[in-house]
């Protein structure tokens, strides 16, 4: 009999009178012991399945049919009383986002301590406080967290998000639950600490005797964590079956399509970029930026955010910058924009200083950027046309110029021409970054910087925006600048690639040459941690030594 | 790692910060209800004197109200008697404004100090019971009641009160602190509550607090109104968030999340807003005192600006300011205990 | 050029199926009942105000008219209000009551939204020594209890409604400075005002354009919660004596008038009461309507 037995389940949610139909027949199955993969794309339903699972869907949705069997039992047969008993006991779930999981005004102490007194009590247990706080140590142990006092004392804001991420772990794992449920874990953190995560919760998996069902995107995380896997699209299970057939003889074209839209990062498959052998467009000598913040009492403090960075982009070429959060390749490129000044050193952009431009402001006609979240790049209240018009107004164009311009660039982004009406509420996430990309071609630039633009888009996605992006470099000439932390992606994409490191360029060179033989240790730990989906891949990846891990990252463990 | 997770220098300074903020706030009132006093059309000297006094008594008042010497002579002289506690003598009685006004704060000190218990006694509660039963019949009714709380001006309900008193509640006291006939009990505050506490005197306590139920009811009622309102979004807008979420899907029962964990993250809100809105606090307390004859610092404000004794009202403005940074100041410590992310916070 | 078939796979991609916004608007105003009947009493006195002439049963309380036989006449079926001290009816008055108050609150929004609008959106969008400034001046005002300030100013000039609403207009608009500052700072960190400087737009460009239509929703419902507190100010101000001259009907000084008669003559007070509770309660209802309409916190 199978741990977890979901039938034919159907769910709608019903929002102001309208209802949507958002599981529809879905049938999966998680026996004692096994890992089990759930993955689909935004709004596929892969949460909405856990959330019926563990009774926490929102007040309007209703599971129309079907039927969730825990260990023979239809749960949803059962009153919330009794299901409430299954929680956190039975089966656990690791909360998605490690960052809001925690009520910021209560210890993590706190949390923990309220989690396993109210279980003891669900049981009929009687424990002490030192006894609660005694286990609590021992769990926190477990999920690798070196100094467990110290995060008992914690309030959340103290902790890295990584910490959080293990500490979340801890909490499912506190009562020894027969089933994990996991919910993108890790997904909001860099790579390096992701990898770490999933490693945790997998040797957690074989060492306790769990079975896991791992929700995912991320078909690197699913040949990670899981044997079986279910592959979901708008409600429905298009595809299911064992991790080697999915991955290697997929029978949809949904799965084919996935599959083919993850950029390889070894093998034969992957893409060089040519070079074009052109000057500089951009020259960067001995860049570094200073941030200071003022204190009463204190000294103040300054932050380091760029050091001594010292780069050149080529004209014509897709220029990379590779780096985690803090490592300062934001700040880097909104110094390229004119949008921060330089502490010192010195940035040349056709052949100008780019002190030289009034204001310290870059001519627009020269760089334009592109940002990471489309939901924010786009002003809610204004239509597509009126977003485009701003910087053909600004460039001077008769109405008449512009019209027919927002036309030209509506096709150019491979959108039709009516979308000039709509609003971005209106638009999906790989639409909006099209005409966030238009605006940007609109003012004519030479450099376009790409901050991040498809971090925030499914793969899919992802994929036809980037080949937008391959066609528009070599049909309008332009230059990238294009900074990432996906390394799989700009092995594909950038004809060069610079590795940042607490504002440090600790590596550069052509994909080629870096991946192949990546020198710096920071470099190889990024590459090895890059989820990958086939063998090949990941015996082709770096090796890195504890050592060197110890001393370049930033270890989520203490 | 070191064991000391407090970091309270970064609250310090985030106090000093803000004490600083106040001590320009007061700076800038005392500039701008001088400017008010001084620039605005209309002699000083003449509302002092009446209609009937003859330019030679006018002009003799100006010299002794220093009203002759240049502007800024003249504010520096104000700013550094305020400072020391003196804001000169009252145009009307003759007597120093600041003995005026001591006399009479403790009544309004007690009657603001009982009003805010009962705003927040009344609105927190009742906001977390809206919240927790969120578009049921007991959230309609409660948003009801903290509409028209919101809704009636303090003065208006005074008048109710009063008006219902004098049909359902003949015997009890409408104006005043406490029944003619009870002999004060003197002591440190001057507030009537605790003095008569510590002086062992019941019959103190008991006048006092029926003198002070309409007033103090009248005072709070748009308080309680607020605040359940902030409290009840406050929440809701909290419920939303992933850290309910984290508890609940590890069993720790609803009322434990709501009552224990939401209603601390929740307080923030409302207090915050109790802070900003003490200015009004104390403007109404004008009206109810007046309504009530409480005989308080409010109503001798009132009185001052009718009579136009500009002194004592600069000095009323400058008192109503200080009430309002020092509540702040309290408000601010208040929040700082609660939330650790204002104590861990570095400088910006 | 992209092939007709290109431009298909970019539409492909899941275009959210959505009601617009402002019928999702719609709809939940509609949903709830209290926020129409906010609607039907705010119009209803806005009404009244304009119509009273036509309106009131007795246009000629309105002025100076005495009628000595039928002072403090209890409610009955002529004067279903009763009638005061120098025999008017007092719904005529309380019709006409409601000139004053609205004529308040379109004298002190008038001025107050726009300065408070436009310093908030400076104050947010500029940043540096600008918001220093204006948010600093805003938190001084912001410390005055507005009623002190409104008599100070009532007392030294003299109590005409002009400078009533100059008196409160001096105060309001910190609140809308202060709500749309909050407003304005965060839109203004959003990429598309970078985006927009970026392509070129100017300052002006982007406070009119970007910016304040993200605060319209805001501004509009803090806009209709405001009327009420003026109408409710105003008539606190009338009440203490600094509201508009005899005879002209406000309900403030009508409500004080009527107190000396308490509390056999009930109506006197009662009546004019009920009026400016029941403009204030439409303001407030329609108000927290808009607020779960546009899903904003004010």
């Amino acid at each position: 009999m199978a741990l977890l037995d979901i039938r034919d389940l159907n769910v709608s949610f019903t929002s102001y009178g309208q209802r949507t139909h958002v599981l529809r027949d879905v049938s999966l199955k998680v026996g004692e012991g096994q890992r089990v993969a759930l993955i689909g794309e935004t709004g596929s339903g892969k949460s909405v399945t856990s959330k019926t699972v563990l009774n926490t869907l929102p007040g309007n949705a209703s599971v129309e049919s079907g039927q969730v069997f825990w260990r023979g039992t239809d749960l949803l047969t059962r009153p919330d009383r009794e299901r409430e008993k299954l929680k956190g006991i039975e089966m656990s779930v690791v909360m998605q986002d490690p960052l809001s999981s925690f009520n910021p005004v209560f210890t993590i102490g706190h949390h923990l301590d309220s989690v396993l007194y109210w279980a003891d009590r669900r049981a009929g247990r009687r424990r002490g406080r030192a006894e609660r706080t005694a286990h609590i140590r021992q769990v926190l142990r477990k999920v690798q967290l070196a100094d467990p006092d110290r995060v008992i004392a914690a309030w959340p804001a103290q902790l890295s998000g990584g910490m959080r991420q293990r500490v979340l772990i801890a909490l499912a794992l506190m009562n020894r639950p027969a089933m994990l449920i996991a919910d993108e874990p890790g997904t909001a953190l860099d790579v390096t600490t992701q990898d770490e995560i999933l490693r945790l919760i997998n040797d957690l998996v074989t060492e306790e005797g769990l079975s896991l069902l791992m929700i995912t995107h991320n078909l690197g995380v699913v040949r990670m964590t899981a044997d079986y896997v279910y592959v979901m699209r708008k409600g429905v299970i298009v595809e299911h079956g064992p991790l080697k057939q999915i991955f290697e003889a997929p029978q949809t074209d949904y799965c084919r399509e996935l599959i083919g839209a993850i950029p390889p990062l070894y093998g034969a498959a992957v893409k060089d970029q040519p070079l074009s052998g052109e000057p500089p467009l951009v020259k960067l000598e001995n860049v570094s930026k200073r941030f200071t913040r003022r204190h009463l009492l204190r000294r103040d403090e300054t932050v380091d955010a760029v050091r001594n960075v010292s780069l050149e982009v080529p004209r014509g070429e897709i220029f990379g910058i590779a780096g985690e959060s803090g490592s300062g390749k934001t700040t880097l490129a909104r110094m390229v924009m004119g949008m921060l000044g330089a502490t010192e050193g010195e940035i040349v952009i056709d052949g100008v200083r780019l002190t030289d431009h009034a204001e310290g402001r870059i001519d627009r006609r020269m760089a334009q950027i592109v940002y990471q979240n489309p939901g924010t790049s786009l002003n809610p209240k204004r239509t597509v046309a009126q977003t485009l018009d701003v910087p053909l107004h600004f460039a001077g164009l008769d109405k008449a110029a512009r019209a027919r311009r927002t036309d030209e660039l509506l096709e150019r982004v491979d959108l039709p021409r009516h979308f000039a009406s709509r609003y971005p509420h209106e638009l999906s996430g790989g639409q909006k970054q099209r005409i966030a990309i238009a605006r940007a071609l609109a003012a004519d630039p030479k450099l376009i910087v790409l901050d991040e633009p498809t971090s925030a888009l499914d793969v899919s996605v992802q994929k036809r925006v980037i080949t937008l992006l391959e066609e528009l470099r070599s049909d309008l000439g332009l230059t990238y600048l294009f900074i990432s932390h996906d390394l799989s992606l700009m092995r594909n994409f950038c004809s060069h690639i610079a590795v940042m490191l607490r504002g440090e360029v600790v590596e550069q060179g052509t994909p080629a040459e870096v991946f192949a033989d990546p020198r710096h240790p920071y470099t190889r730990a990024l590459i090895a941690a890059v989820p990958v989906i086939t063998d090949a891949e990941d015996a082709a990846k770096p090796v890195v030594t504890e050592a060197e891990k110890k001393r370049f990252l930033v270890s989520s463990a203490a | 790692m070191g064991k000391v997770f407090f970091v309270a220098s970064g609250f310090i300074e985030f106090l000093l910060r803000r004490i600083l903020g106040f001590a320009v706030i007061l700076l800038v009132l005392s500039l701008m209800i001088f400017a008010l006093a001084r620039v605005v059309p209309g002699d000083p000297a003449r509302m002092a004197m009446g209609p009937s006094a003859s330019a030679e008594q006018v002009e003799a008042m100006r010299e002794q109200m220093g009203l002759n010497d240049p502007l800024p002579t003249q504010y520096f002289r104000f700013l550094s008697g305020a400072v020391r506690g003196d804001f000169g003598v009252s145009l009307i009685s003759g007597r120093p404004v600041t003995e005026q006004i001591l006399r009479l704060l403790p009544a309004t000190l007690e009657l603001v100090l009982v009003t805010l218990l009962l705003m927040m006694v009344l609105g927190v509660p009742l906001g977390v019971l809206a919240a927790r039963y969120r578009n049921g019949w007991v959230d309609t009714l409660l948003r009801l009641i903290s509409m028209v709380g919101v809704t009636m001006p303090a003065f208006l309900v005074a008048i109710l009160l009063q008006l219902f008193a004098a049909f359902y509640l003949s015997d009890w006291p409408l104006l005043g602190r406490i029944d003619r006939g009870i002999e004060l009990p003197g002591g440190p505050t001057g507030l009537l509550l605790i003095d008569g506490l510590l002086a062992g005197r019941l019959d103190v306590v008991r006048s006092a607090l029926q003198h002070l139920a309409f007033p103090a009811f009248a005072l709070a009622l748009s308080g309680i109104g607020q605040i359940m309102r902030l409290t009840r979004s406050a929440m809701i807008e909290n419920l939303r968030r992933d850290h309910v979420q984290t508890l609940r899907s590890f069993g720790v029962p609803d009322r434990v999340v709501t009552f224990r964990y939401l209603l601390k993250l929740s307080s923030i809100a409302p207090l915050t807003i109790m802070g900003l809105e003490f200015a009004s606090l104390i403007g109404n307390a004008f009206v109810v005192e007046m309504v009530f004859a409480w005989g308080g610092f409010a109503s001798h404000g009132l009185e001052s600006i009718m009579q136009n004794d500009l002194n004592a009202v600069m000095a009323v403005v400058m008192v109503s300011g200080i009430f309002f940074v020092l509540a702040n100041l309290a408000i601010d410590i208040l929040i700082g205990v609660i939330d650790p992310r204002l104590r861990l916070k570095e400088g910006r | 050029m992209p092939s007709p078939d290109d431009t298909m796979r970019a539409v492909e991609e899941e275009t959210p199926v959505i009601l617009s916004a402002r019928r999702m608007a719609w709809m939940r105003f509609r949903s709830n009942p209290a926020a129409l009947i906010g609607g039907f009493m705010v119009i209803s006195v806005i009404l009244a105000a304009i119509f009273a002439p036509l309106i009131a049963p007795y246009p000629e309380a309105a002025g100076n008219t005495i009628d000595f036989a039928n002072r403090h006449a209890a409610p009955s079926a002529e004067n279903f209000a009763g009638t005061d001290k120098v025999g008017r009816d007092i719904f005529s008055r309380v019709i006409f009551g409601f000139r004053v108050s609205l004529l308040l609150v379109i004298g002190v929004l008038g001025i107050a939204v726009p300065v408070g609008a436009a310093l908030g959106l400076a104050a947010g969008y500029f940043g540096g020594r600008t918001e220093l400034l204006i948010t600093g001046f805003t938190n001084v005002m912001l410390a005055i209890p507005p009623l002190v300030i409104a008599l100070a100013v009532g007392s030294i000039l003299t109590p005409t409604l002009v400078n009533a609403m100059i008196a409160i207009a001096l105060l309001w608009w910190t609140w809308h400075a202060r709500l749309v500052y909050r407003v304005a700072k965060s839109v203004a960190a959003e990429d598309f005002v970078e985006a927009a400087r970026l392509a070129g737009a100017s300052h002006w460009h982007v406070l009119t354009r970007e910016i304040l239509p993200n605060c319209i929703a805001v501004i509009s419902v803090k806009t209709t919660l405001d009327a009420a507190f003026v109408i409710l100010f105003g008539a606190t101000l009338s009440f203490l004596g600094l509201g508009v001259r005899p005879p002209t009907p406000d309900l403030g000084s009508m409500v004080a008038d009527g107190r000396q008669f308490l509390p056999e003559m009930w109506w006197g007070v009662f009546f004019p009461a009920l009026g400016i509770f029941y403009a204030t309660l439409g303001f407030n209802l329609l108000g927290d309507g808009l607020r779960d309409m546009f899903d904003v916190e004010v």
